[in-house]
């Protein structure tokens, strides 16, 4: 795949425009650390994204690029020596029934005031769902506790609410009463699936839920995710390191490296033209399940550590275009259209400028 | 059918070790007493020899020999193993006591059973409840300065042998302060009966002991309740309770409290022996009439019956105990009851 400025203009178009209309979550200049013996872990490290209404966004970057640790950030579940460095996470909602919208800075609310937002506004499918459920509770316990909690629905109608919900991921009601270890990883995932949407919550944030399944479980599951989406009317979140996942599901792209976003865009802009050298990278990677046994060819180089990313460009040693510009400065996530962004000094005027002739391929 | 009902068989395996393990421990102590180098008999007559100057007769032989018949004494080791066994487990006598020459030995017990149960029962279960919300509420919140604290005295305590935190007890309290008596179950001055001053005076009188078990206890189990509950933090179903929306209170009662539950009680059965053994010393200490008492008075003159007994009643006690939870576990536990019927 060739990726050229050149051929950017003659990709179609899509209307992406932001507007403020559609906004329901806006991420800026979040930075998310750990404290360790040998410093500061830099883990998610000035990312910026918003997240429009009904769509599927998908987060997309290798392993330990930090994907996890934002949306953890947002749902606010970053655990000590785990903090909040800084940054915003506004997030709009109906707070009062139909009372009009309200936006609320997620890092800024105390435990208390984020408790109520939680599944009922915003929810949650973790990553690792084989261990996400309590191993001496009934399913159908650790899906009404969340439903009685909030609200106040009877026990009955919570139950109701419940089978109805295992019903749309295509379980049976006899596994309610069963207990976590008697599932399958497919079936487990698909309970915290239910879970996650037993509340109608605004937006869904789904942490690599099909990963560890095997592939036919995963396009059962995905699809699943999709008809539930359409239904329900909801904004997800869809987190995985998997592009042949994300060019099923999502409708835009955020393309992640060493704790920043270094491109934005439609997924179709993002197949068909992606910009950033790592987004290049990443897509010659899937491996082509037309042809057998493919040797998959992944980005050369290792991913760096959260302890010390590197000057300049994050993606510099790694990468083939890189001159000295990259190794200095730090290239910013910079719209090179509407609802397209990309963070790499190959698109300001100023690479070619200082490397007339164009060094790009 | 034993391979059709795993959960039977599983049952049937738990109640032949426990038959086997009691057995084997009773043997193992029958014949060591056995063969200590002296008996009740032969140590009475002993005495008698050297107090009243009584010489070697004939007399003396028989009445020596008399009584070893009666303590089952008489005849070669294995006959005296296989009269003592059909005696115990088929006829359910323990035979006659020599601390209390003629009463039989489970008379003796059954006196002193409700003050080693009542002391022993209360304290543990008090320590076992103190100690698990003290653990729960050091491992919740295990990056405060209270919890810090918490942690430091209960390893301090746990370092600690029972005789000397009752020995403190004893004498700063008891002697000291004068607050509470040390000595003996209740107040000579009232008869045994279910009358008040009777009742208040047992409990006053069990304060101290029951404190020294507590503290010498607790310690264990806040320990063992706030590294399971730390454990238990980084799990993963925790952090999704809390990205439920649950509220902290409930993600502890219903996620921490319940899934700690298991060990502990598990714990609580295991650790019976040990608490027993420790018993034995308070209750020496504090001459409390309880089994610890008895056989502290039955080792010194060699009275196995009464040896025998007291142990006997001891492994069996904590025999059970396990036992019941073993039985329990594939009821309470749901993993278990999968593990057994799948193997
Ligand atoms: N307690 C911690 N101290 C220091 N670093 C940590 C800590 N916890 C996580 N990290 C770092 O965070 C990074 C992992 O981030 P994260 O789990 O968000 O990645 P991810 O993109 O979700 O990866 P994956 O695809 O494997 O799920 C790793 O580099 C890890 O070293
Ligand atoms: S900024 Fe430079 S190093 Fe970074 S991706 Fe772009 S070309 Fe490569
Ligand atoms: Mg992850």
């Amino acid at each position: 795949m060739n990726s050229t400025k050149a051929n950017t203009p003659a990709r179609p178009q899509q209307k992406v425009a932001p507007d403020s209309e559609r906004r329901l979550l806006q991420i800026k200049d979040t930075r998310v650390w750990y404290t360790t013996v040998a410093g500061e872990a830099k883990v998610v490290d000035g990312v910026n994204v918003t997240i429009n209404r009904n769509e599927v966004f998908g987060l997309a970057g290798e392993s330990g690029c930090g994907k996890s640790t934002l949306v953890e950030g947002v749902l606010r579940l970053i655990k000590s020596p785990g903090y909040i460095k800084s940054g915003q996470a506004l997030f709009t909602y109906p707070k009062d029934g139909n009372a009009g919208e309200t936006t609320v800075n997620l890092f800024e609310l105390g435990l208390g005031e984020i408790r109520p937002l939680r599944w009922q506004h915003i929810a949650y499918v973790p990553q690792g769902a084989m261990n996400s459920l309590n191993p001496v509770m009934r399913i159908s316990d650790q899906i009404t506790d969340a439903i009685l909690e909030h609200g106040n629905s009877t026990k009955a109608d919570a139950t109701k609410n419940m089978l109805h919900r295992l019903e749309m991921v295509g379980l049976p009601p006899s596994v309610a009463r069963m207990y976590p270890h008697e599932l399958s990883g497919g079936m487990k995932q698909r309970v915290t699936i239910a879970a996650a949407v037993t509340l109608r919550p605004e937006l869904l944030i789904a942490d690599e839920p099909t990963t560890a399944l095997d592939v036919n479980v995963q396009r059962v599951i995905l699809q699943e995710l999709l008809d539930i989406r359409k239904e329900l009317n909801l904004t997800i979140v869809y987190v995985s390191h998997d592009m042949a996942v994300h060019a099923e599901l999502a409708d835009r792209l955020g393309i992640m490296y060493a704790g920043a976003m270094m491109e934005v865009g439609t997924t179709s802009q993002i197949f068909k033209d992606p910009l950033h050298p790592y987004t290049q990278g990443l897509i010659r990677s899937i491996p082509d399940i037309s042809k057998e046994r493919v040797r998959v060819e992944g980005i050369p180089g290792l991913a760096p550590s959260p302890l010390a990313w590197p000057t300049g460009c994050r993606f510099h040693p790694r990468c083939q275009f890189a001159k000295d510009v990259c190794r200095r400065v730090e290239p910013l996530l910079t719209e090179t259209k509407p609802g397209r962004q990309v963070a790499c000094h190959i698109y300001t005027d100023a690479w070619n400028e200082k490397s007339p002739g164009g060094t790009v391929q | 059918m034993l391979k059709r009902h795993p959960i039977f068989a599983y049952y049937l395996r738990k109640l032949i070790t426990y038959v086997f393990t009691i057995w084997g421990a009773f043997t193992i102590t029958f014949f060591l007493f056995r063969l200590l180098p002296s008996n009740p008999v032969d140590a009475w007559v002993k005495t008698l020899e050297r107090q009243y100057a009584v010489q070697q007769s004939s007399s003396v032989a028989n009445t020596a020999a008399y009584y070893k018949e009666q303590f089952g004494l008489n005849g070669t080791l294995g006959e005296q193993y296989v009269r003592y066994m059909y005696q115990v487990f088929v006829k359910g006598n323990l035979g006659p006591s020599f601390v209390n020459y003629p009463d039989p030995v489970q008379t003796l017990i059954m006196k002193r059973l409700p003050w080693t149960i009542g002391l022993l029962g209360t304290s543990v279960i008090l320590s076992w409840v103190a100690g698990i919300v003290i653990g729960l509420l050091a491992g919740w919140f295990r990056e405060t300065r209270f919890s810090g604290a918490i942690t430091n005295i209960a390893i301090s305590l746990s370092q600690i042998p029972a005789y000397l935190i009752a020995l403190l007890l004893v004498l700063v309290v008891g002697y000291g302060l004068k607050w509470l008596p040390t000595r003996g179950a209740w107040d000579a001055q009232y008869s045994i009966g279910f009358t008040l001053p009777f009742i208040l005076s047992v409990l006053q009188h069990a304060i101290l002991p029951a404190t020294a078990i507590v503290i010498v206890s607790v310690a264990g189990w806040i320990l063992t309740t706030r590294s399971l509950i730390i454990t238990l933090l980084g799990e993963d179903y925790l952090l999704y309770a809390e990205a439920k929306g649950l509220k902290p209170w409930n993600i502890m009662r219903r996620y921490a409290l319940r899934n700690i539950m298991l060990p502990q009680a598990t714990g609580l059965a295991l650790t019976l022996g040990a608490v027993m053994n420790g018993q034995l010393l308070i209750e020496l200490l504090f001459v409390y009439p309880g089994l610890g008492d008895l056989l502290n008075l039955a080792i010194n003159v060699y009275d196995f019956n009464t040896v025998l007994g007291v142990i006997l009643i001891s492994i069996v006690s904590v025999m059970t105990a396990s036992l019941l939870i073993d039985l329990a576990l594939p009821l309470i536990d749901p993993r278990i009851r999968t593990q057994i019927q799948s193997t």
